[in-house]
């Protein structure tokens, strides 16, 4: 009868369903599975996405992880470096579980919390371990070829690296890097001081500085001034001699006649000379008043 | 089911009593609701299957686990989409912005929101405590404060549901990356402090400041595969707030440093300007004496020239004419004129001066 097929299909539907949410698990991207058989985790991790077969509970077992990278950041810590100053640091990581099924074993059923708690150890003793090689000059330092705070960084992560491989954790650092460097609080005040003296210093020395550039400015600049007149006034004796040499090929019209010259130049001498605040004093010998003396002698010109 | 419906009728006739005959009355209307929910339950699970996209999210399809789609196609843009029911299908959505945003966690003091708005500080003790003011070192080991914002692009975000996660298990969503890119916000500020002095960071070059540590978060992105693109780092850096006085100070001692510079430098200038100006007229002047002098020996040149032939014609007369001539024009001009005559015995007039023109002083009492 269909009524009854139609129920068997109906059944089958339920029956498939609950068969595969029984014999079947999903490993969705980003995951990764562990599989145990009567507790045993399986050697291989199913670190691929899609639907894989299981036998149901209790013979076997999903336990699924995250396989992306996690971000992880230690406690602010206090460690001394080769030169004997305290310095504190604060570490982040991005760290993965690479291995699952390891990481299954090692970690209680997979706890992330208890593998943290390892990992802040391990940082902790690494960044100790590491610090503690350097001076303070490696990690604070205005000079790029001295500055090492990457080769720390990297010292930190190797050293913390290495350690997960060897106690074959499961686990793997993507990336490490300090987030936090201070100093203890003691310190800071003192440090606050030093830059106050450092502040003072400079506000006095602005002032000083200032006042003496400010005059030597000043000064250079007086210097070029005069030295700019002394040039023009070079100049200016440079531009009369070259009028002088250029007079002096006009006065060769003068040789003609020598006496005709320096009669001429008396002549005119002798009339800016006697101006209108001079006084003349004459006799009669003066001409014209020789006039008076003697008229002249009426003598045919030749 | 229609079919079923039919199937059914010929069933009521066999009943015998009205108790039975009430009871399958009341089973086939009860059936045909069943027939009806279950209609609308698989109507309503295709229908459930439908789902938006808004336009600040994406969204994946994980079908048994596995990304539907290949490459870029995986991701579903706004608009309406369908998926098969769970479990066979997830629909992941993944609240993605254009530009997202996130802040160094440290090297500012502690503060909160509502000191920010009201632009106040906290009250500054004498010194800083390390688990609850942050700060920076720097490279002339001062202490600053300073913070950096960072603006980023999500390059691909599989990259970023699919590779990082914060922690909370077994979600997709940014969280991861952020917190990634914080920290890498977080070292840049650290490692670039370290290598400037405060005097740099502080005020001398500020940009230069923000552009190491935008290049150390680009860096650090690109190193760690965070699969962003950084697009901007604003850095704003401040003294501690123990010192804001004395480095307020220094700052204005420069800016007065400065002043007396400029001043100088435009005394320089005016200086240098007024001496320009003196030099020009001396030289001008000497230009125009020399000119003044070519041309003045020139035109006597040239009068003489006129001249010479009328002198060579009767040199006598015509010195004697231009002497008179010359006298009749000083005599014209000159202010005072004294006729002196010889004495008749031909011997000249003596003429004492009186060269000291001050008044004879009166003899006193005392100096007889």
């Amino acid at each position: 009868m269909r009524k009854n097929l139609i129920t068997i299909i109906i059944a089958a539907v339920l029956v498939v369903i609950f068969a595969l949410l029984l014999f079947t698990f999903q490993v969705r991207q980003s995951e990764v599975a562990v599989l145990t058989t009567f507790g045993k985790p399986a050697a291989n991790n199913i670190d691929q996405p899609n639907l894989y077969f299981k036998w149901p509970w209790p013979v076997q077992q999903v336990y699924r992880f995250d396989q992306r990278v996690q971000n992880f950041e230690d406690k602010f810590s206090e460690n001394y470096t080769a030169d004997h100053n305290t310095v504190l640091t604060g570490v982040y990581v991005g760290w993965r579980i690479s291995d699952a099924s390891r990481f299954f074993q090692v970690w209680h059923g997979g706890s992330v919390a208890a593998a943290q708690q390892q990992l802040e150890t391990m940082l902790r003793s690494a960044t100790l371990a590491v610090v503690a090689n350097h001076n303070l000059a490696d990690i604070v330092n205005p000079d790029p070829a001295q500055l090492k705070f990457e080769a720390v960084e990297n010292e930190i992560k190797a050293k913390v690296q290495s350690e997960l491989a060897a106690n074959n954790y499961g686990m793997s650092i993507e990336f490490l890097g300090i987030k936090k460097l201070g100093l203890p609080e003691s310190v800071t005040q003192t440090v606050f001081d030093r830059m106050k003296s450092e502040r003072q210093k400079y506000i006095s020395e602005a002032q000083f500085k200032g006042e003496a550039e400010a005059t030597k400015i000043k000064s250079a600049a007086e210097r070029q001034a005069a030295d700019v007149i002394t040039d023009a006034e070079a100049a200016a004796t440079r531009i009369k001699g070259q009028g002088e040499a250029e007079a002096a090929k006009t006065l060769s019209v003068f040789q003609q006649n020598p006496e005709l010259a320096i009669f001429l130049l008396q002549l005119e001498a002798l009339k800016s000379s006697l101006n209108q605040k001079s006084t003349l004093i004459f006799d009669e010998r003066t001409p014209p008043f020789s006039l008076f003396q003697n008229l002249p002698a009426n003598t045919p010109t030749k | 089911m229609s079919d079923h419906d039919h199937h059914d009728h010929p069933h009521p006739p066999e009943t015998q009593d009205a108790g039975s005959q009430a009871l399958a009355e009341a089973l086939r209307s009860s059936f045909v609701i069943v027939k009806f929910a279950m209609a609308a339950l698989v109507l309503v699970i295709l229908g459930a299957g439908f789902f938006t996209v808004g336009p600040q999210e994406k969204a994946v399809i994980l079908r048994f686990g596995k990304p539907l789609g290949e490459g870029q196609k995986m991701l579903l843009g706004a608009g309406l989409h369908w998926s098969l029911p769970y479990p066979i299908d997830e629909v992941v959505r993944i609240p993605i912005t254009e530009i997202q945003q996130v802040r160094s966690t440290v090297g500012w003091y502690a503060t909160t929101p509502e000191m920010e708005l009201a632009s106040t500080e906290p009250p500054a003790g004498p010194s800083l405590n390390p688990q609850i003011d942050g700060y920076v070192i720097t490279a002339d080991r001062n202490i600053v404060h300073t913070r950096a914002t960072v603006l980023y692009r999500i390059d691909d975000p599989r990259t970023a549901i699919f590779n990082f996660t914060s922690g909370t298990n077994h979600t997709f969503n940014l969280a991861g990356v952020s917190n990634a890119v914080q920290n890498a916000a977080n070292n840049a500020l650290i490692l670039t402090a370290v290598r400037f002095n405060v005097d740099d960071i502080l005020t001398r070059d500020v940009a230069g400041f923000q552009d190491a540590v935008k290049a150390r978060v680009n860096d650090l992105a690109e190193r760690e595969h965070l699969g962003v693109t950084v697009d901007q780092v604003q850095v704003q850096s401040v003294a501690p707030r123990q010192l804001k006085d004395v480095f307020a100070q220094v700052t204005i001692a420069r800016q007065n440093y400065d002043k007396l510079i400029n001043d100088a430098q435009s005394k320089t200038n005016q200086i240098l300007n007024e001496a320009g100006a003196l030099a020009t007229s001396i030289t001008n002047a000497a230009e125009s004496a020399r000119t003044r002098f070519v041309t003045g020996v020139e035109s006597d040149a040239k009068a003489f020239t006129e001249l010479l032939p009328k002198y060579e014609r009767n040199p006598n007369l015509f010195a004697q004419m231009e002497l008179t001539k010359a006298m009749s024009m000083i005599l014209t001009n000159v202010g005072e004129k004294k006729f002196l005559p010889t004495h008749a015995d031909g011997k000249p007039v003596e003429l004492r001066l009186m060269l000291n023109n001050e008044p004879p002083q009166p003899k006193s009492a005392a100096n007889p």
